[in-house]
């Protein structure tokens, strides 16, 4: 026997309370980790280097006020930019969809191509897209979920515009953030509701990240004291804006975090309380033999730290086999995305069980070493 | 058996405090026990002799007076020095066995030299010389649910004395006993003494138990009487 042998029999010795133990910090951590994953595919934008390259420029008032169609002459002079497309949120229901999850955009094709700077087109041409008004190019993602293929045709109803979209599929890109989108001619958008003369947003692609910040300032110069004031973004702050609309996902998410973690602190110090408690002779039997405090308090750390080291493999492992192995697009409906268990996630969790393992060896510890061996070997005797 | 003593104990005190009022478990006791002896401490219950044990084994402090076991006054030794005394000079025998019931009965003796810097191969070798002393020779692979309480006293005894300490204390060791184990178990504390020159000092109520001893003392209220 050495004092591996001696810890493992003990931490093992009531077997369903070290199974009940190890499988609550287990389902705790993994718990922990599907909402920490949770919240980082509710707030944390995917990233691109061309994400800085981009701006969005929308109305100041608000995302749902339109800009003024004409904007674009004056944008085109602006220096530093490569190039404008209007770029609008149609908003439609695919097929008898409650909830459809992909969006469709207007854009103008030729405009919008030099935006793409990290997609490229899997199948058909990108020259048909630009052709055929009635066409459309479809993300690849949202290809492989309805088995979709060029030629086919998308049809969308109306739910921000009241008209409806009956496109043929020109092309099918994929490489870019967002491999789920429809991307449509804004022209057709603009003829089906009367030409109103109005986009959504404004989409430009500027020379470099250096004159980045100096774009922005120009653009939101130039419709200064304009009926429509336009405040552009990089398309990463465009998009943290957006996530702002949700709420406090952050706040939310970490304060059930707190309660999961707290909870599972409760739970192991309750448990290695009992185990210890139920020891206090055999603890004071060791004492008389010779082992010191720090010794004693060794075996409770390693006795604790094991248990919870048990459960977070079980959880850490079984958390990233889960949502590694399921289609949470498909389950989600295209809500969630990549739900990516991060190596910086699990070392969270496995840092949260790790302290655990010592929290909950304290207060033992303490009686312990607090504990006389007379008064230890009366308490059974 | 060498007249030398082994424990010597001068004007030792022990007053607990129980609430408001100071109880003396041990009043002004002067005692010398020589190496290989088998002493017997008796008396009523509350007389005080669990406690001069517990004194003379280290793992409870006197209020006043001087104890000193092989020269060695053990009031000096701080918290960790006194478990490392203990560990290489004291082995414990308890009423109740006191063995980690999920250990075998070979492990359980081992449990002491774990503390030591022998390897597993001179572990092993102290731990079956000591079961061999005892009498357990094949039962090393049981658990103490799986043994009578007769060979778990065997058990707590080859623990006792796998360090090969100079003292065995023994508090009350035949009590949780039938007759036979009892007798069996005082045989071997009795041969240990005898034979192998160990100094036992045991504590009983039983004066059958107190027979095998070689030298009998009684306490009443914290004073040796006779």
């Amino acid at each position: 026997m050495n004092v591996a042998t001696f810890v493992a029999k003990n931490a093992l010795r009531n077997g369903r309370r070290a199974f009940l133990t190890i499988i609550s910090v287990a389902v705790s951590c993994a718990l922990l980790i599907s909402l920490l994953t949770l919240q980082r595919e509710l707030t944390t934008p995917p990233e691109s280097e061309a994400a800085s390259l981009r701006i969005i420029a929308r109305n100041k008032v608000s995302l749902a006020q339109p800009l003024p169609a004409r904007q674009l002459a004056t944008l085109d002079k602006i220096p530093g930019i490569v190039s404008v497309s209007p770029f609008s949120f149609f908003g439609g229901k695919f097929r008898e969809e409650i909830v459809t999850g992909f969006a469709q955009f207007a854009v103008d094709p030729a405009r919008f191509a030099p935006l793409m700077v990290e997609g490229h087109i899997l199948a058909g041409t990108y020259e048909d897209f630009i052709k055929d008004r009635n066409s459309c190019m479809l993300g690849a993602d949202t290809m492989k979920r309805y088995g979709l293929k060029v030629g086919d045709k998308m049809k969308f109803t109306g739910t921000f515009y009241p008209v409806d979209l009956d496109l043929r599929i020109a092309c099918i890109y994929e490489g870019m953030v967002d491999d789920r989108n429809v991307f449509f001619h804004h022209k057709l958008l603009d003829e089906l509701t009367g030409d109103p003369g109005t986009v959504g947003t404004w989409y430009l692609l500027v020379e470099s990240a250096e004159v980045s910040n100096d774009v922005i300032t120009k653009i939101n110069k130039a419709f200064e004291n304009t009926s429509a004031e336009v405040r552009a973004e990089t398309e990463r702050a465009f998009q943290m804006g957006f996530i702002s609309m949700l709420g406090n996902v952050k706040l939310l998410i970490g304060s059930i975090s707190t309660v999961v973690v707290f909870t599972l602190v409760l739970v192991s110090i309750s448990t290695m309380s009992m185990a210890i408690r139920e020891r206090f002779r055999e603890l004071a039997v060791l004492k008389a033999l010779g082992f010191k405090r720090r010794e004693l308090f060794s075996f409770i750390l390693a006795e604790s730290f094991g248990l919870a080291g048990l459960g977070a493999l079980l959880g850490i492992g079984g958390s990233w086999l889960l949502w590694s192995h399921i289609d949470l697009q498909k389950l989600t409906n295209g809500f969630l995305i990549y739900f990516e268990v991060t190596p910086r996630i699990m070392a969270t969790a496995g840092i949260v069980a790790a302290l655990l393992g010592i929290v909950a060896a304290i207060g033992p510890s303490i009686a312990v070493a607090r504990m006389s061996v007379v008064d230890g070997l009366k308490t059974l005797d | 058996m060498s007249q030398e003593p082994i424990v010597e104990i001068r004007e030792l005190s022990k007053i607990y405090r129980q609430g408001d009022i100071n109880v003396t478990a041990l009043d002004n006791v002067s005692l010398d026990i020589a190496r290989g002896e088998f002493v017997v401490l008796m008396g009523p219950s509350g007389s005080g002799k669990s406690t001069l044990l517990h004194i003379i084994a280290g793992i409870d402090r006197a209020t006043s007076g001087k104890v000193l076991v092989q020269g060695i006054n053990v009031a000096n030794l701080n918290e960790s020095e006194l478990a490392d005394w203990r560990n290489q000079n004291v082995g414990f025998v308890f009423q109740s066995f006191n063995l980690i019931p999920v250990l075998t009965a070979f492990e359980n003796i081992e449990l002491p030299l774990l503390l030591t810097a022998l390897n597993r191969k001179q572990r092993r070798e102290q731990v079956q010389t000591a079961m061999d002393l005892v009498g357990l020779g094949d039962r090393g692979h049981h658990r103490p649910d799986q043994m009578s309480g007769g060979q778990q006293q065997r058990v707590a005894i080859a623990r006792a004395l796998v360090t090969d300490p100079a003292l065995i204390v023994a508090d009350e060791p035949t009590g949780n006993l039938d007759s036979k184990s009892a007798a069996d178990a005082l045989g071997i504390l009795q041969a240990l003494s005898r034979d192998a020159g160990k100094t036992v000092i045991m504590v009983t109520h039983d004066p059958k138990a107190a027979s095998f001893g070689t030298r009998s003392l009684h306490l009443e209220k914290g004073e040796i009487v006779v």
